[in-house]
């Protein structure tokens, strides 16, 4: 079965490459061009408002259907902060003002957007969404016989010397069935075994050799838990350094994003060949009291990302980030201030690589007529073009696109990053 | 895994093998401990309830605005309080420390944990988890759920071996319920879809019913032109949305004219708010102007009685209880069960026992792997040890994947390992045994010489925690590896009396993180 298969494909090739470990990164460059490079996918779970990320501050039909404080504005106290773009000059796109600290990776050309992108199966089902996009899918009928994730398959195609980085307790589904990949929350502690020397050897012993999902998952957690938890600073008496002072006067707070951005700038400077990172943001799904709760959340995850960009400067021309959520919400706000599921959404791509300071996509409108269903944002860009492009263009990963990516739609490329 | 029956039951149907309840098992027979698992007391049993009385919960907070520091170690105070009672921790413009706020919180998973270890009916404590994830809310980082989670607490007791139609009822007038999936503030005119779709999705019918391709053709949904509809689509969550308009909570909200509603937290129903207008929910017309709660009741009824939320409740009980991916013949066993009694108040129990009684309960150990909280729990009561819940031990849960009543989407906790395999959950699992065979959080001391005498050798005492904790004979690559965990030799003697114990609790640690242990 697929679990058994990618894990000892894995395994071999982990064993491979990692015996060495200072030779690990160059035997990963060796390996293929792109190789050096980090993928960072970063999904907004719960359905971010795409509407309130990047409003189309002047449109009639938005400021129509959402009340002046459940919209940004262009005036007031609070105005959005006015994006320079091209996909549709006569709407006046505008980030929200909790953001407005991307609008200057945006001015630096390092930021793109996309606007009425995302899935196009037409579900508005978060559970669902996910599904499909965590494993790269539009059409429900292949979620059965498509168990692995997206990611998953990219390190089939293209295995990495290093583990895949979740920041979540668990791997998202993205990362699903893989074996070599580590889930660490916050890197603060470091990863050692808990009491002491002697437990980890004795665990070692106890699984190996064993076939159970248990055992095999554990022995490579034993595995890979080491080779990043060698390379954390130590103080003489052996214990984690857990002080990390980011670069240029960074600074994260201490929120899921701020741990989140933290965890993988510190793995990124460990020079652990970090090949793909996953980030899952939690708490979009604004049914209620949307102007407050996206403020929030909106404004802990821009001023993580721009902290984030901000440390990692040396590392800008190997990062490429991508930002999705399942899907935006509706145009027409409720009776509890919130708005329920929609459809189009925004995506981001930010990289030292990317043709940033752009809008993609096209802008499908927000009358009736132009509405999905009549009353979302339509999806004028399949999220899978943009992720097929960034691995196309910055992994050379073009003739494995249609394994990791069954039914991808062709399409013109949409020109968002250069080799 | 060739487990002993005993084991295995004990593995499924409670938190794990204790010595109590290995007793009990050779007492009454695996049948006769079945039997007596389904009619358990009304409430706790007494030696339960005595230990939940004594049980004190620490908390601690520096002053702060308006309020004094505090460190006290309180019973759990919350625990039987109504929504009203703790109402009050909600007002954000009353000075009070987070902690108390949250109290509610802590004091529930507490009592869960303590009742997962040592509660005689353990059973209905495995369906409780059950359906605590089911119905899930998180009441982590959220005052007002947090206040409700108590009363929700009992009402997920009250029915977790119930009638599902009243159980449904009973979760959808849950104040901790309108405030999570947010219908407190659904009202006519744009309703909130919230819980509506989460109704249909998580909570009945299931996501394999949602026919989204068919997204506002209800005609041509199969089965619909006999009012019989195979699925739903978005027309039936927007329909279904606007008949719990006007289900709501007292949370001091304003009706307009000067009027407000008071502050207790309890359910009410709003009739200025709801939609009267009439509408259509799996093809099946409402008239308009229905008396108070009716379209919401309407709507419980199809959805509990529908043949779809059978089969997805049913798969998902059988799932919990014996396997990732359980036998089509065990799940349409349930099934029928199911349907037969869909109107018996005693509905979830008759399917409970049919998913006990069958050879499939009996076979196929090693299927799933336990979740922290089965494991934390199971070793706790294979120690035998009188282990308590500390502050510590919740945190350290908390950090493990499974946090309590904090899990934030409205599926629950996942249900399948893959999930549970992950680095940092296996990190935990080893932190969580560890850490309560040697007392890091204060739960109390294992003392494995009391139990053992002495006069063993290390090969001798590492073969005897192998079996006595995992309920297996350990093999000799096993032995080796617990061994090595105590750098000593197979027939080195061990240090007599009580100097003993710390390998001991080192040896009884390992056995519980083999995989005979973690699986079940």
């Amino acid at each position: 079965m697929t679990l058994s298969l990618s894990r000892r494909t894995l395994l071999q090739t982990g064993a491979a490459l990692l015996a060495p470990w200072p030779g690990l990164r160059s035997m990963a460059l060796a390996a293929d061009g792109g190789a050096d490079q980090a993928l960072i996918v970063v999904f907004l779970r719960g359905g971010c408002d795409g509407l309130s990320l990047l409003a189309p501050a002047n449109d009639p039909d938005y400021v129509a259907d959402r009340a002046p404080e459940l919209r940004v504005r262009a005036d007031g106290p609070r105005p959005g902060r006015p994006l320079r773009q091209t996909v549709a000059p006569e709407v006046d796109f505008r980030l929200h003002p909790e953001m407005a600290m991307l609008g200057e990776l945006y001015d630096q050309r390092h930021l793109a957007f996309l606007h009425a992108a995302g899935l196009e199966n037409g579900t508005r089902s978060h559970f669902v969404a996910q599904d499909l996009m965590d494993r790269g899918l539009s059409d429900g009928t292949q979620l059965q016989r498509t168990p692995q994730g997206w990611l998953t398959r990219l390190l089939v195609e293209r295995p990495s010397g290093a583990p895949a980085i979740a920041t979540t307790p668990a791997l998202p589904a993205s990362l699903g069935f893989h074996a070599a990949s580590l889930a660490i929350p916050d890197l603060r502690g470091g990863l050692s075994l808990p009491g002491g020397p002697r437990v980890g050897p004795a665990l070692a012993a106890l699984y190996a050799g064993s076939g159970d999902p248990f055992a095999r998952a554990a022995s490579e957690t034993l595995r890979e838990m080491d080779l990043v938890d060698q390379r954390l600073p130590r103080g003489p008496d052996g214990k984690v350094i857990d002080y990390y002072q980011p670069d240029h006067g960074a600074a994260y707070e201490e929120t899921e994003s701020g741990r989140a951005f933290r965890t993988v700038a510190r793995l990124l400077k460990m020079e652990i060949g970090l090949t793909v990172a996953a980030i899952d943001i939690g708490g979009w799904d604004h049914h209620d009291a949307l102007a407050g709760r996206f403020a929030s959340v909106g404004g802990q995850f821009g001023r993580s990302l721009a902290a984030f960009w901000n440390d990692i400067e040396r590392y800008h021309d190997r990062v490429t980030l991508v930002v999705m959520s399942e899907f935006g919400r509706r145009l027409r706000t409720n009776k509890s201030n919130g708005a329920d599921h929609g459809h189009g959404g925004v995506m981001m791509v930010l990289g030292g690589r990317v043709n940033g300071g752009e809008i993609y996509g096209r802008w499908p409108g927000l009358s009736s007529a132009q509405l999905d269903n009549g009353v979302d944002l339509a999806v004028t860009t399949d999220y899978r073009r943009v992720l097929a492009e960034v691995l196309n263009v910055r992994y050379g990963a073009g003739a494995a696109l249609p394994r990791i990516f069954p039914g991808l739609p062709a399409g013109a490329p949409l020109g968002i990053v250069r080799a | 895994m060739n487990l002993p029956l005993e084991r295995l039951l004990l593995n499924r149907l409670a938190f794990g093998a204790s010595p109590d309840d290995l007793g009990e098992m050779a007492r009454l027979g695996p049948d006769g401990w079945i039997e007596a698992q389904l009619s358990p007391d009304e409430g706790d049993d007494a030696a339960m309830a005595e230990r939940l009385a004594a049980f004190r919960l620490h908390i601690k907070y520096p002053a702060g605005d308006g309020y004094a520091a505090l460190e006290e170690q309180r019973p759990l105070v919350c625990l039987g309080s109504d929504v009203a009672d703790l109402w009050p921790l909600t007002d954000g413009k009353h000075p009070m420390a987070g902690q108390e706020r949250m109290r509610p919180r802590q004091e529930v998973a507490a009592a869960t944990l303590l009742r997962a270890i040592h509660a005689r009916w353990q059973l209905r404590e495995v369906l409780v988890d059950f359906w605590h994830n089911h119905f899930n809310v998180n009441a982590a980082g959220d005052h007002a759920v947090a206040a409700a989670l108590p009363a929700y607490d009992r009402v997920i007791r009250t029915h977790a071996l119930g009638n599902f139609r009243e159980f449904l009822e009973a979760v959808a007038t849950s104040p901790a319920m309108l405030i999570y999936l947010n219908n407190r503030s659904s009202r006519a005119g744009n309703a909130n879809e919230n819980y509506g779709r989460e109704l249909f999705e998580l909570h009945s019918l299931g996501r394999d019913a949602y026919l989204n391709d068919l997204y506002n053709r209800w005609r041509d949904v199969p089965g619909a032109a006999k009012g019989h509809p195979a699925g739903y689509i978005d027309q039936d969550v927007y329909e279904a949305a606007r008949a719990f308009t006007g289900w709501t909570i007292e949370d001091g909200a304003g009706l307009g004219g000067g009027q407000s509603l008071p502050a207790t937290g309890r359910f009410t129903y709003v009739e200025g708010w709801h939609d009267n207008y009439q509408k259509r929910v799996l093809a099946t017309d409402f008239d308009p102007f229905q008396p108070p709660l009716a379209d919401g009741r309407k709507v419980l009824d199809l959805v509990a009685f529908h043949p779809a939320t059978a089969r997805f409740i049913c798969t998902k009980l059988c799932r919990r209880l014996v396997a990732d991916t359980p036998s089509d013949s065990l799940v349409k066993g349930a099934v029928a069960v199911w349907t037969a009694h869909q109107r018996r108040p005693d509905q979830i129990r008759q399917v409970v026992e049919a998913i006990a009684r069958s050879p499939e309960m009996r076979q196929g150990a090693g299927a799933k792997v336990k979740r922290p909280l089965e494991l934390a729990a199971s070793y706790a009561r294979v120690s035998g040890a009188d282990v308590t819940v500390t502050e510590g031990l919740l945190n350290e849960l908390d950090g493990s994947g499974q946090r309590l009543f904090g899990w934030g989407p409205p599926t629950g906790h996942p249900d399948t390992m893959d999930y549970w395999l992950s680095s940092h959950v296996l990190r935990k699992r080893w932190t969580l045994v560890l850490g309560l065979s040697e007392n890091w959080w204060g739960t109390g001391a294992l003392v494995p010489t009391r139990r053992l005498g002495s006069g063993l050798d290390a090969g001798q005492a590492a073969r005897l925690w192998h079996e006595d904790v995992t309920g297996v004979p350990a093999d000799a690559a096993a032995v080796a590896a617990i061994l090595s965990g105590v750098q000593l030799a197979d027939g080195a003697p061990l240090p007599a009396g009580p100097a003993a114990d710390p390998l001991h609790r080192r040896m009884m640690a390992l056995a519980a993180m083999t995989p005979a242990f973690n699986l079940r």
